[in-house]
Protein backbone atom coordinates (compact mmCIF):
# COMPACT_ATOMS: atom_id res chain seq x y z
CA UNK A 1 0.00 0.00 0.00
CA UNK A 2 1.66 3.24 -1.13
CA UNK A 3 2.54 5.71 1.56
CA UNK A 4 0.38 8.80 1.24
CA UNK A 5 2.99 11.47 0.55
CA UNK A 6 0.34 13.81 -0.87
CA UNK A 7 -1.25 14.39 2.51
CA UNK A 8 1.89 16.17 3.67
CA UNK A 9 1.60 18.67 0.82
CA UNK A 10 -2.17 19.11 1.19
CA UNK A 11 -2.01 19.62 4.97
CA UNK A 12 -1.68 23.36 4.18
CA UNK A 13 -5.11 25.00 4.09
CA UNK A 14 -6.08 26.72 0.81
CA UNK A 15 -7.82 30.08 0.62
CA UNK A 16 -11.21 28.66 -0.41
CA UNK A 17 -11.03 26.22 2.47
CA UNK A 18 -10.38 29.12 4.79
CA UNK A 19 -13.50 31.03 3.73
CA UNK A 20 -15.61 27.86 3.94
CA UNK A 21 -14.15 27.26 7.37
CA UNK A 22 -15.06 30.78 8.47
CA UNK A 23 -18.73 30.52 7.54
CA UNK A 24 -19.29 26.98 8.73
CA UNK A 25 -17.44 27.22 12.02
CA UNK A 26 -19.00 30.58 12.79
CA UNK A 27 -22.46 29.06 12.62
CA UNK A 28 -21.33 26.30 14.92
CA UNK A 29 -20.07 28.40 17.80
CA UNK A 30 -22.51 29.43 20.51
CA UNK A 31 -24.03 32.94 20.31
CA UNK A 32 -21.96 34.37 23.14
CA UNK A 33 -18.67 33.66 21.41
CA UNK A 34 -19.93 34.85 18.02
CA UNK A 35 -20.93 38.31 19.20
CA UNK A 36 -17.40 39.38 20.09
CA UNK A 37 -16.06 38.47 16.64
CA UNK A 38 -17.61 40.96 14.20
CA UNK A 39 -14.73 40.72 11.70
CA UNK A 40 -13.71 37.14 12.21
CA UNK A 41 -10.35 36.21 10.83
CA UNK A 42 -9.58 32.60 10.11
CA UNK A 43 -6.98 32.51 12.86
CA UNK A 44 -9.38 33.93 15.45
CA UNK A 45 -12.07 31.51 14.40
CA UNK A 46 -9.72 28.56 14.64
CA UNK A 47 -8.67 29.74 18.09
CA UNK A 48 -12.30 30.01 19.20
CA UNK A 49 -13.03 26.54 17.86
CA UNK A 50 -10.05 25.12 19.73
CA UNK A 51 -11.09 26.70 23.02
CA UNK A 52 -14.70 25.59 22.47
CA UNK A 53 -13.58 22.00 21.97
CA UNK A 54 -11.46 22.22 25.11
CA UNK A 55 -14.39 23.54 27.13
CA UNK A 56 -16.59 20.68 25.87
CA UNK A 57 -13.88 18.22 26.94
CA UNK A 58 -13.87 19.80 30.41
CA UNK A 59 -17.66 19.49 30.63
CA UNK A 60 -17.50 15.79 29.78
CA UNK A 61 -14.89 15.32 32.50
CA UNK A 62 -17.02 17.18 35.03
CA UNK A 63 -20.14 15.16 34.12
CA UNK A 64 -18.12 11.96 34.46
CA UNK A 65 -17.17 13.06 37.99
CA UNK A 66 -20.79 13.66 38.93
CA UNK A 67 -22.02 10.42 37.39
CA UNK A 68 -19.25 8.65 39.27
CA UNK A 69 -20.55 10.03 42.57
CA UNK A 70 -24.07 8.85 41.78
CA UNK A 71 -23.03 5.40 40.56
CA UNK A 72 -21.04 4.77 43.72
CA UNK A 73 -24.20 4.83 45.83
CA UNK A 74 -26.28 2.78 43.45
CA UNK A 75 -27.38 -0.77 44.19
CA UNK A 76 -29.44 -3.15 42.09
CA UNK A 77 -32.66 -2.22 43.90
CA UNK A 78 -32.28 1.55 43.42
CA UNK A 79 -34.42 3.56 40.97
CA UNK A 80 -31.28 4.46 38.97
CA UNK A 81 -30.65 0.79 38.37
CA UNK A 82 -34.25 0.41 37.19
CA UNK A 83 -33.83 3.32 34.76
CA UNK A 84 -30.69 1.69 33.39
CA UNK A 85 -32.44 -1.64 32.96
CA UNK A 86 -35.40 -0.08 31.14
CA UNK A 87 -33.14 1.80 28.69
CA UNK A 88 -31.18 -1.37 27.99
CA UNK A 89 -34.37 -3.32 27.39
CA UNK A 90 -35.61 -0.83 24.76
CA UNK B 1 -24.65 15.80 11.00
CA UNK B 2 -28.03 15.57 12.68
CA UNK B 3 -28.47 14.53 16.28
CA UNK B 4 -31.34 12.14 15.67
CA UNK B 5 -33.42 10.18 18.17
CA UNK B 6 -31.66 7.08 16.86
CA UNK B 7 -28.28 8.61 17.70
CA UNK B 8 -29.40 9.59 21.21
CA UNK B 9 -30.81 6.14 21.86
CA UNK B 10 -27.73 4.38 20.51
CA UNK B 11 -25.48 6.60 22.62
CA UNK B 12 -27.37 6.06 25.88
CA UNK B 13 -27.70 2.34 25.37
CA UNK B 14 -24.05 1.92 24.42
CA UNK B 15 -22.86 4.01 27.36
CA UNK B 16 -24.97 2.04 29.85
CA UNK B 17 -23.71 -1.24 28.39
CA UNK B 18 -20.25 0.13 28.96
CA UNK B 19 -21.11 0.93 32.59
CA UNK B 20 -22.26 -2.65 33.06
CA UNK B 21 -19.18 -4.09 31.35
CA UNK B 22 -16.86 -2.16 33.62
CA UNK B 23 -19.11 -2.73 36.68
CA UNK B 24 -19.12 0.94 37.67
CA UNK B 25 -21.59 0.43 40.50
CA UNK B 26 -19.17 -1.81 42.37
CA UNK B 27 -18.78 -0.29 45.80
CA UNK B 28 -15.16 -1.28 46.13
CA UNK B 29 -14.06 0.69 43.04
CA UNK B 30 -11.89 3.74 43.64
CA UNK B 31 -13.16 7.18 42.55
CA UNK B 32 -10.58 7.75 39.80
CA UNK B 33 -11.04 4.25 38.40
CA UNK B 34 -14.82 4.66 38.32
CA UNK B 35 -14.57 8.10 36.72
CA UNK B 36 -12.20 6.81 34.03
CA UNK B 37 -14.48 3.88 33.29
CA UNK B 38 -17.46 6.23 32.93
CA UNK B 39 -15.58 8.59 30.62
CA UNK B 40 -14.31 5.66 28.55
CA UNK B 41 -17.86 4.31 28.18
CA UNK B 42 -19.10 7.76 27.16
CA UNK B 43 -16.39 8.21 24.51
CA UNK B 44 -16.86 4.76 23.02
CA UNK B 45 -20.63 5.29 23.01
CA UNK B 46 -20.18 8.56 21.11
CA UNK B 47 -17.99 6.88 18.48
CA UNK B 48 -20.30 3.89 18.09
CA UNK B 49 -23.46 6.01 17.87
CA UNK B 50 -21.86 8.22 15.23
CA UNK B 51 -20.60 5.37 13.07
CA UNK B 52 -17.57 5.26 10.84
CA UNK B 53 -15.86 8.63 10.45
CA UNK B 54 -12.21 9.66 10.43
CA UNK B 55 -12.54 11.11 13.91
CA UNK B 56 -14.38 8.10 15.37
CA UNK B 57 -11.67 5.76 14.09
CA UNK B 58 -9.07 8.18 15.42
CA UNK B 59 -10.82 8.21 18.81
CA UNK B 60 -10.91 4.41 19.11
CA UNK B 61 -7.30 4.17 17.93
CA UNK B 62 -6.26 6.76 20.51
CA UNK B 63 -8.10 4.99 23.34
CA UNK B 64 -6.55 1.73 22.21
CA UNK B 65 -3.06 3.10 22.71
CA UNK B 66 -3.53 2.74 26.45
CA UNK B 67 -3.13 -0.90 27.40
CA UNK B 68 -5.68 -0.83 30.23
CA UNK B 69 -8.45 0.12 27.77
CA UNK B 70 -7.93 -2.71 25.31
CA UNK B 71 -9.84 -5.54 27.00
CA UNK B 72 -12.82 -3.23 27.56
CA UNK B 73 -12.73 -2.10 23.91
CA UNK B 74 -12.53 -5.67 22.65
CA UNK B 75 -15.41 -6.70 24.91
CA UNK B 76 -17.65 -3.77 24.07
CA UNK B 77 -16.91 -3.51 20.34
CA UNK B 78 -16.45 -7.18 19.47
CA UNK B 79 -15.70 -7.66 15.77
CA UNK B 80 -16.06 -3.93 15.16
CA UNK B 81 -12.88 -3.34 17.19
CA UNK B 82 -10.60 -5.03 14.67
CA UNK B 83 -12.21 -3.34 11.67
CA UNK B 84 -12.15 0.08 13.35
CA UNK B 85 -8.40 -0.21 13.84
CA UNK B 86 -7.63 -1.54 10.36
CA UNK B 87 -7.02 1.56 8.15
CA UNK B 88 -3.57 2.24 9.59
CA UNK B 89 -2.99 5.41 7.58
CA UNK B 90 -5.69 7.09 9.66
CA UNK B 91 -3.46 6.94 12.69
CA UNK B 92 -0.29 7.79 10.75
CA UNK B 93 1.10 10.88 12.40
CA UNK B 94 3.32 13.36 10.61
CA UNK B 95 5.86 14.23 13.30
CA UNK B 96 8.30 15.87 10.89
CA UNK B 97 5.64 18.30 9.71
CA UNK B 98 5.47 19.78 13.21
CA UNK B 99 9.22 20.45 13.21
CA UNK B 100 9.03 22.08 9.80
CA UNK B 101 6.15 24.28 10.92
CA UNK B 102 7.93 25.24 14.14
CA UNK B 103 11.12 26.09 12.22
CA UNK B 104 9.25 28.20 9.68
CA UNK B 105 7.35 29.92 12.52
CA UNK B 106 10.67 30.93 14.13
CA UNK B 107 12.00 32.21 10.80
CA UNK B 108 8.82 34.19 10.20
CA UNK B 109 8.91 35.82 13.64
CA UNK B 110 12.53 36.82 13.11
CA UNK B 111 11.69 38.41 9.74
CA UNK B 112 8.85 40.49 11.23
CA UNK B 113 8.60 43.95 9.65
CA UNK B 114 5.60 46.34 9.54
CA UNK B 115 4.28 45.05 6.23
CA UNK B 116 4.52 41.37 7.10
CA UNK B 117 0.87 41.17 8.25
CA UNK B 118 -0.05 38.78 5.41
CA UNK B 119 2.71 36.40 6.39
CA UNK B 120 1.76 36.73 10.07
CA UNK B 121 -1.88 35.93 9.39
CA UNK B 122 -0.99 32.86 7.34
CA UNK B 123 1.47 31.67 9.96
CA UNK B 124 -1.09 32.13 12.71
CA UNK B 125 -3.62 30.10 10.73
CA UNK B 126 -1.03 27.33 10.36
CA UNK B 127 -0.30 27.41 14.08
CA UNK B 128 -4.00 27.27 15.04
CA UNK B 129 -4.59 24.54 12.51
CA UNK B 130 -1.91 22.43 14.17
CA UNK B 131 -3.63 22.95 17.51
CA UNK B 132 -6.99 21.95 16.05
CA UNK B 133 -5.39 18.85 14.57
CA UNK B 134 -4.26 17.82 18.03
CA UNK B 135 -7.76 18.35 19.47
CA UNK B 136 -9.75 16.47 16.85
CA UNK B 137 -9.14 12.69 17.15
CA UNK B 138 -7.15 11.43 14.17
CA UNK B 139 -6.58 15.04 13.13
CA UNK B 140 -2.81 14.70 12.77
CA UNK B 141 -3.12 12.86 9.48
CA UNK B 142 -6.00 14.89 7.99
CA UNK B 143 -5.69 17.37 5.15
CA UNK B 144 -7.36 20.81 5.21
CA UNK B 145 -10.79 19.91 3.87
CA UNK B 146 -11.09 16.69 5.89
CA UNK B 147 -10.14 18.59 9.03
CA UNK B 148 -12.98 21.05 8.41
CA UNK B 149 -15.58 18.31 7.92
CA UNK B 150 -14.37 16.22 10.81
CA UNK B 151 -14.18 19.22 13.16
CA UNK B 152 -17.80 20.17 12.50
CA UNK B 153 -18.96 16.60 12.94
CA UNK B 154 -16.86 16.09 16.06
CA UNK B 155 -18.09 19.28 17.74
CA UNK B 156 -21.74 18.38 17.08
CA UNK B 157 -21.15 14.91 18.52
CA UNK B 158 -19.37 16.34 21.57
CA UNK B 159 -22.31 18.67 22.22
CA UNK B 160 -24.70 15.72 22.00
CA UNK B 161 -22.50 13.73 24.37
CA UNK B 162 -22.58 16.56 26.92
CA UNK B 163 -26.37 16.98 26.61
CA UNK B 164 -27.05 13.26 26.95
CA UNK B 165 -24.77 12.78 29.93
CA UNK B 166 -26.42 15.80 31.56
CA UNK B 167 -29.91 14.42 30.98
CA UNK B 168 -28.93 11.02 32.37
CA UNK B 169 -27.51 12.72 35.45
CA UNK B 170 -30.68 14.78 35.88
CA UNK B 171 -32.88 11.69 35.53
CA UNK B 172 -30.84 9.84 38.16
CA UNK B 173 -30.86 12.75 40.58
CA UNK B 174 -34.61 13.25 40.16
CA UNK B 175 -35.35 9.57 40.77
CA UNK B 176 -33.16 9.62 43.85
CA UNK B 177 -35.07 12.60 45.30
CA UNK B 178 -38.40 10.96 44.50
CA UNK B 179 -37.44 7.73 46.23
CA UNK B 180 -36.29 9.64 49.34
CA UNK B 181 -39.54 11.59 49.63
CA UNK B 182 -41.61 8.43 49.11
CA UNK B 183 -39.86 6.75 52.02
CA UNK B 184 -40.74 9.59 54.40
CA UNK B 185 -44.54 9.65 53.76
CA UNK B 186 -45.61 6.46 55.62
CA UNK B 187 -43.97 7.76 58.83
CA UNK B 188 -45.90 11.03 58.68
CA UNK B 189 -49.16 9.16 58.16
CA UNK B 190 -48.55 6.97 61.19
CA UNK B 191 -47.92 9.95 63.50
CA UNK B 192 -51.13 11.66 62.27
CA UNK B 193 -53.20 8.53 62.86
CA UNK B 194 -51.88 8.04 66.37
CA UNK B 195 -52.95 11.60 67.30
Amino acid sequence: MPVEMSSRRSSRITDEEISELISKLQSLLPESRRRSMSRASAAKLLKETCSYIKSLHREVGDLSDRLSDLMSTMDSGSPQAEIIRSILRS
Amino acid sequence: MQVTEAFKHAFLKQMLLGFQASAVSTKSMGFQERKNAIKLSADVAMAVARGSRKWTRGLIAGLSEERQNRSFLRLILGEQYESLLKPCHSSWKIPRCKKIVRRSLRVCWRKQKKNQSGVLARTLVEKRTQELKRLVPGGESMDGSSLLDETLDYVLSLRAQVDLMQSLLTTFEASKLRSHSKRRLPERKASYVSK
